[in-house]
């Protein structure tokens, strides 16, 4: 006899990460204990606990925004009260695949500004950087401090219906996501504070001090206590708690570019008692919008003056400039061949096969087979833009095919993966929904991932896309200690 | 402290405190027309009211027919107490690291509570719930800023918005009496003074004497009453030398030089000269200059010249997109 809330669960079929492969009512053993504490509940219980999260939520304006949509544009990140947890083993694979990753990106984004070894070596094709929206020449040749391009990687892994673990992007831009794997490990240790005390779950609050020793560590005052910044688009943008919330863990200040002025290649801050000297910008704005002056000059959200500081060595980014072509989607096809590259090791995660429409052969193969993949677009993010091809119409397909024949470069595709299910409170009880897992990994003095990362929920039945704008929720992730 | 954040919650304040203003307001003005105003067309009724705070031609516009709903909802006037809070709590956003969880939880529930629609519907259902409600919200929320955030340099910025703003509406439920048209009924000038919260301090010093001349003297000079014209400004006075760090009675930009010459007004001006000059025209002269003391504070502490414009909407475009 199963307990209550499981009564009628299916895996139907995937891979399921309380079950495994197994039957429903035989949990793996690392969720034995949430298993059993579930089991306990009341189905009123489930409802009041629920509801307790999501007013806490939205009471402290815990919010996403949402574009184009007309009524209320601040949402609450549905948060998911099961939590995903991770073995030890598993996990220390996951950490390793991580640091390999971050430090190839690295490498190659410091070589292909400098000498570009990687490209006369014919590992990469050169027209693929060249053609990358989001490679910066200004760059070119350019001496980044601590030669440390990505600061803070939000990469994203899936499970296939195996279990294997993949990487299916690096966000290597401004990856967000990080207060809510804070905010909702708040939530689970009030809201079921017993089972979280009995499952020694490794700490992720060390995540700002983390944040913040990483910008220091860029500062180009040494000789003083740096100041560090977080600059925002405003709080207008969709991530603009998160901005805010984690200015106030690592106590700093929050500027928007009004705050901020450039003078003689040195960047200040507005206070009411004058210009302070502004050493790191841990910057929640794109490349193009920094500085009018430089890139898109009619962005009013940049600092105009503040890349002539920037290539000075007077004031420093984080992530540094240019790193958007390291999270291109072609570019990241040729992840495993950077890591053989340059540091001579085989890949410990693997990435999604991916299909490069510009290579005429497998252009040729995606055009026959839009029904069986999922197109992306090469320099979108937030799951803007693309088609799961099995669940398009028709004249979605059509305008692929118009899309991708026009412009093969901006296209990428992927067979569709069963991401892994994840029991989930939904409308009739717990059933299965499609997860992620968006680990940060911050690069400062040494490479430092707290433990598990931000685990994103399709909440849509039978849904794979996971954003929070489309439709997403999250889940605290834990990952015991042995 | 950033320019901007000591900008934000100057106005973060001043909202607040405008929806009290605006909540009793309309609360007195709804009793008032329970016992007197039953022959009055509803419009006339209101007229004085909104010709003060500069409503009349949202009000016409609007297409609402009731006045009050007016003040509460209209979404076109940018002073409803809808807006109110709504611009109170997009300024609180932008400083949230600022305030305490407590000062952000009760704006944010109030705001919350207008988008909710529940607003509208305990409207309907009883009135005076609703403006007390209100009315609490922003008490609560003045004693929460005195006690859970440091008395420092933000502080004072709040503390400056909110007398400015109350300087201001006590001003303008002056001028209501000044503006009726004719010698103002006992029931106006009691409305007058429960709209400030000022009834019983009032009998307490006039001995029930009800007349124009001494809700005016009141309302204006009393030294102690914390909704009086000369009140707020001292403190205005007070809280702007205790940010720059310059002694009262010097000063050393131009909103201290013009609160120090307002302030020498209220304390050495007396009824009777400016009832002869008018009473409008008093209260309209130092409205004047209290809206030149938020410019010139605005000027000290919070600009480059660049920055007065407003955020249009191709910035909020832009901001939108930044995000993986």
């Amino acid at each position: 006899m199963r307990p209550f809330p499981f009564e009628n669960y299916l895996t139907e079929g995937f891979f399921d990460e309380m079950f495994g492969k197994g039957h429903p009512h035989k949990p793996l053993k690392h969720y034995q204990e949430v298993y059993n504490r579930l089991g306990r509940l009341e189905s009123g219980e489930i409802l009041e606990k629920r509801s307790q999260a999501d007013s806490s939520f939205l009471e402290h304006g815990v919010t996403f925004t949402v574009y184009g949509d007309e009524e209320g544009t601040e949402k609450i990140f549905p948060f998911d009260l099961i939590p995903r947890i991770i073995p030890h083993s598993e996990w220390t694979v996951i950490d390793q695949g991580l640091r390999q990753r971050m430090l190839a990106l690295n490498l190659f984004l410091h070589d292909i500004y400098q000498d570009a070894k990687i490209l006369s070596d014919g590992i990469i094709p050169t027209e693929v950087i060249q053609s990358s929206s989001n490679f910066r020449k200004e760059m070119v040749g350019f001496d980044i401090p601590k030669d440390i391009f990505i600061q803070v990687c939000g990469s994203d892994l899936i499970r296939d219906d195996s279990g294997t673990y993949f990487v299916l992007e690096d966000n290597a831009r401004c990856p967000s996501g990080a207060s809510y794997l804070l905010e909702n490990r708040e939530i689970m240790k009030k809201t079921f504070p017993q089972t979280f005390q009995g499952m020694s779950v490794r700490s992720v609050e060390e995540y700002p001090e983390l944040l913040l020793k990483t910008l220091e560590n860029l500062s180009p005052r040494q000789s003083q206590k740096p100041v560090c910044v977080v600059l925002t688009p405003g709080v207008y943008n969709s991530a603009y708690f998160e901005h805010t919330f984690l200015a106030r863990q690592m106590g700093i200040e929050i500027v928007e570019g009004r705050d901020l002025i450039a003078i003689d290649e040195f960047v200040y801050m507005r206070t009411t008692h004058g210009l302070v000297q502004v050493d790191v910008i841990y910057r929640r704005v794109d490349d193009d919008f920094l500085d009018p002056l430089f890139f898109n000059k009619d962005s009013m959200l940049g600092v105009p003056g503040l890349m002539n500081a920037y290539l000075r060595g007077n004031v420093a980014l984080a992530n540094g400039i240019g790193t958007g072509v390291a999270d291109d989607k072609v570019t990241y096809a040729y992840v495993p061949e950077m890591i053989k590259y340059y540091l001579d090791q085989e890949p410990i995660l693997s990435n999604v096969p991916t299909f490069l429409c510009w290579r005429e052969k497998d252009r040729k193969y995606v055009l026959e087979n839009l029904k069986s993949l999922v197109i992306k677009p090469a320099n979108e993010s937030g799951g803007y833009g693309m088609m799961v091809g099995s669940s398009s119409s028709e004249k979605e397909r059509q305008e692929f095919k118009d899309r991708i024949s026009s412009n093969p470069r901006d296209y990428i595709a992927q067979p569709i993966i069963s991401l892994s299910r994840h029991p989930t409170f939904c409308e009739d009880g717990i059933e299965g929904r499609h997860v992620d897992l968006r680990p940060f990994i911050l690069y400062g003095k040494d490479i430092e991932i707290v433990p598990g990362g931000l685990t994103r929920v399709a909440l849509k039945k039978n849904s794979l896309i996971v954003n929070s704008s489309q439709g997403g929720g999250s889940k605290d992730t834990w990952v015991l200690k042995n | 402290m950033l320019s901007r954040v000591a900008d934000n919650l100057y106005w973060m304040s001043r909202y607040v405190e405008r929806a009290e203003s605006l909540a009793r307001l309309v609360e007195v003005r709804r009793d008032t027309r329970l016992e007197t105003g039953f022959g009055i067309q509803s419009k006339k009724f209101w007229s004085s009211s909104l010709s003060a705070l500069y409503a009349e031609e949202f009000f016409q516009a609007d297409g609402r027919t009731e006045a009050d709903e007016f003040i509460l909802f209209a979404e076109n006037w940018p002073n409803s107490i809808r807006n109110c809070i709504y611009f109170a709590r997009e300024n609180a956003r932008m400083v949230r690291d600022q305030l305490s969880d407590e000062i952000w939880v009760e704006l944010n529930n109030t705001y919350l509570f207008f988008q909710s629609g529940d607003a509208k519907k305990t409207f309907k259902q009883s009135p005076s719930h609703f403006s007390q409600r209100i009315i609490r919200f922003s008490l609560v929320f003045q004693g929460l800023v005195d006690a859970t955030v440091h008395h420092d340099e933000g502080w004072r910025f709040i503390s400056l918005g909110k007398y400015l703003e109350r300087a201001d509406q006590t001003s303008r439920i002056l001028d209501t009496l000044s503006l009726i048209g004719s010698e103002p009924s006992r029931t106006d000038l009691i409305g007058a003074l429960r709209t400030c919260s000022a009834l019983s301090a009032y009998r307490k010093r006039f001995r029930g004497e009800l007349s124009l001349r001494n809700v005016a003297e009141f309302l204006l000079f009393s030294q102690d009453f914390p909704r009086s014209m000369r009140f707020a400004i001292r403190r205005i006075d007070s809280y702007l030398h205790e940010i720059s760090g310059v002694p009262s009675g010097n000063f050393s930009n131009e909103a201290e030089r013009l609160i120090g010459s307002t302030l020498a007004t209220v304390n050495f001006t007396d009824i009777a000269t400016l009832m002869d000059k008018g009473l409008h025209q008093s209260i309209d002269e130092l409205q004047t200059k209290l809206i030149e003391v938020g410019q010139r504070i605005f000027e000290t502490y919070v600009l480059l010249p660049f920055e007065i414009e407003s955020v249009s909407q191709k910035m909020a475009e832009q901001t939108q997109a930044q995000q993986q």
